[in-house]
């Protein structure tokens, strides 16, 4: 059994977790509370935690500036896209190394594995090279393809292998004997049973497609092709400064949708995690 | 309902054999445990006829045909698994009609299959559960409804009731021995409790190391053990085992003689092991001095262990004897229940 703490013991830890905090919390609150402010106080000294006049016309400007509505669009469809792809791949993938006795199965899954060892910084200019000579360049099919099939997705299906392994073999020996192929299986008993895992997947792998950067800025050059976290760096007034006020607005735009995921998966993804072994 | 046979079945991994080479014939309607030491190889067994192992060479027919090369869904069998295998996220309804479900058979047949198999076997209020809000003994019917809704030609136990607590392996153990009274479908079940065993089995089959030991029903088995093993694993608690050589008034081992019947005395100058069942064992005054180590009162009778030479030796009494541990006690034989093993080989001598 747990001990109880001590109110004071309480207070004491309570106390160190809210320091702790601090510097989790407050980039976040800075982001947003800026955004309200005019520029000018954003680099008061000392620094307002609460804005002393709220300017609620940069969320405006922000539509108006940019082509903000058919970025977040492009965000959007191309994680969702993404996240869909990667989690169909690397469950089948995750399930066949660890279910499917074939040749090879350890050394192959080894040789996958080592994807992840390598940075996107060295791949990328190759990448651009294939893509160019594809005609995809300028377009979206990069920043699904790589994902779908580079490290994300060699990440995602580790986790899945981790967690169909920890599946009892005999709920697929049940199934075989209930007359299942080896697909049904698959799809009506291991599939349904790892959802944990596969939220976790689809948390990792949307949080990595929304927050690209290097990608975009390398393969798509218009505007209103851009991605998010391109179309931040973009706010800049005649001399190429950044309008802090209004890229700080965006930025908060661009946090809420993976703020609100979160919270709501909070629980599959921490369960996901824990079944991999894995910490976050 | 069908017969099942084992011809020469061996399962090899490398270089290393499981199963020696099996001959077996399993009757129509019969129910047969397949009992054994851990590692005897009577899973493996059993997963052979289910078509979960390859089968290495030799033959397995069900009903007369060879299914060495068929799928597990097309041998017409039914397998209860040692930990259930129910399927964590479907209720106890379409776990028990899940193998229908994907056979083609109609909803309506379906529905009236299931709460056919769910009166058999109680479950009929917890058709809308999921597993996880049933008991242990719970599942473990779940799991044999699953088998029983689709009417196999063979049902495949395998440790069904290893995970369940003493006073519920004892109901669900007759749970199961009435269903097969019942269905009278042939039912073959892999245990390592002799006491499963011996209560359910038509015929058993004692295994060890990949071979058949001996096979019979289970009284012929406890009765006549075919060798020192199987009359080792048979009976609850243990035979005893004496070892010394043979003269003519009884088998002599360090200092004492103990009293033998009179086919005895053909095995004169030999090594032999007698074997004596704790219950034919007695306490009177003409019998050996023997050191008791150990009085367990069960109230409806007495087990006692005592030194007797250099053997301790386990006794089983209907009466409630007033002995303590250290005293002395006089231990007689039935002669007449003594078995004889040959020193050797432990084949048995008649």
């Amino acid at each position: 059994m747990k001990a109880e703490l001590s109110p004071r013991a309480k207070v004491m830890v309570y106390g160190a977790m809210c320091v702790l905090l601090i510097p989790f919390v407050f980039p976040t609150w800075w982001m947003v509370t800026s955004s309200f402010k005019p520029v000018s106080e954003i680099f008061a000294f000392p620094p307002r935690l609460i804005p002393d006049s709220w300017d609620f016309t940069t969320y405006g400007q922000v539509f108006t500036l940019q082509p903000f509505a058919k970025q977040y669009w492009n965000s959007a469809y191309i994680a969702a896209i993404v996240t869909v792809g990667t989690m169909g791949i690397s469950s089948m993938a995750g399930y066949a190394f660890a279910r499917i006795r074939f040749p090879f199965a350890n050394a192959i899954f080894m040789v996958v594995l080592l994807g992840l060892l390598i940075p996107s910084e060295v791949t990328i200019v190759p990448l651009f090279q294939l893509f160019l000579k594809l005609g995809m360049v300028n377009t979206h099919w990069p920043l699904i393809l790589v994902p779908i099939f580079g490290a994300p997705s060699v990440f995602a299906t580790f986790v899945m292998r981790q967690f169909f392994i920890s599946l009892p073999a005999e709920l697929e020996e049940a199934a075989r004997v209930d007359g299942l192929s080896r697909f049904k299986i698959f799809t009506k008993i291991a599939l349904p049973l790892s959802r944990p895992a596969l939220a976790s997947v689809a948390i990792f792998t949307f949080l990595h497609s929304w927050n690209l950067y290097l990608e975009p800025i390398v393969f798509l050059s218009s505007a209103d092709k851009f991605t998010l976290p391109q179309a931040l760096t973009q706010f800049t007034d005649a001399y190429g400064g950044p309008m802090w006020n209004i890229q700080l607005a965006a930025a908060t735009l661009t946090a809420l949708p993976v703020l609100i995921v979160f919270i709501i998966a909070q629980k599959h993804f921490v369960e996901g995690l824990a079944h991999t072994g894995l910490k976050g | 309902m069908a017969e099942v046979t084992l011809t020469n079945t061996r399962k090899s991994y490398g270089n290393v054999d499981i199963i020696h080479g099996i001959d077996l014939d399993i009757e129509d309607g019969q129910f047969v445990v397949l009992v054994g030491p851990s590692g005897c190889g009577k899973s493996t067994l059993l997963r052979m006829v289910a078509g979960l192992e390859t089968i290495s060479s030799g033959e397995v027919a069900i009903g007369g045909r060879v299914v060495n090369d068929i799928d597990p869904k097309d041998r017409d069998i039914a397998m209860v698994f040692q930990n259930y295998a129910l399927y964590p996220h479907m209720t106890v309804a379409t776990n028990m009609g899940f193998s229908l479900e994907h056979r083609g058979t109609s909803k309506s047949e379906i529905s009236e299959r299931v709460n056919w198999a769910a009166g058999i076997l109680g479950l009929t209020p917890l058709l809308d559960r999921y597993p996880r809000q049933l008991s242990g003994g719970q599942r473990q019917r779940v799991a044999m409804g699953r088998a029983i809704v689709r009417s196999p030609q063979v049902f495949l136990f395998d440790e069904p009731l290893s995970n369940l607590d003493a006073k519920l392996r004892v109901v669900m153990r007759g749970e199961i021995k009435a269903l097969h009274d019942k269905l009278r479908t042939t039912m073959i079940y892999v245990t390592h409790d002799q006491v499963e065993a011996m209560t359910m089995a038509d015929k058993i089959v004692v295994l060890n190391a990949g071979r058949i030991e001996q096979s019979g029903t289970p009284l012929e088995l406890y009765d006549r053990p075919a060798n020192r093993f199987v009359a080792g694993f048979i009976g609850s608690p243990a035979m005893n085992f004496i070892s010394g050589k043979v003269h003519a008034d009884g088998l002599a081992v360090s200092g004492i003689t103990i009293p033998l019947p009179e086919k005895a005395k053909k095995y004169i100058g030999d090594d032999v092991t007698v074997g004596i069942r704790p219950e034919h064992l007695t306490v009177e005054e003409g019998g050996l001095a023997a050191q008791v180590l150990l009085v367990e009162p069960m109230g409806h009778e007495t087990q006692i262990t005592v030194q007797l030479a250099d053997n301790p030796i386990t006794g089983l009494f209907r009466e409630r004897l007033a002995l303590q541990a250290g005293s002395g006690v006089k231990i007689g034989f039935k002669t007449e229940a003594l078995h004889m093993f040959s020193a050797k080989d432990g084949h048995r001598l008649e």
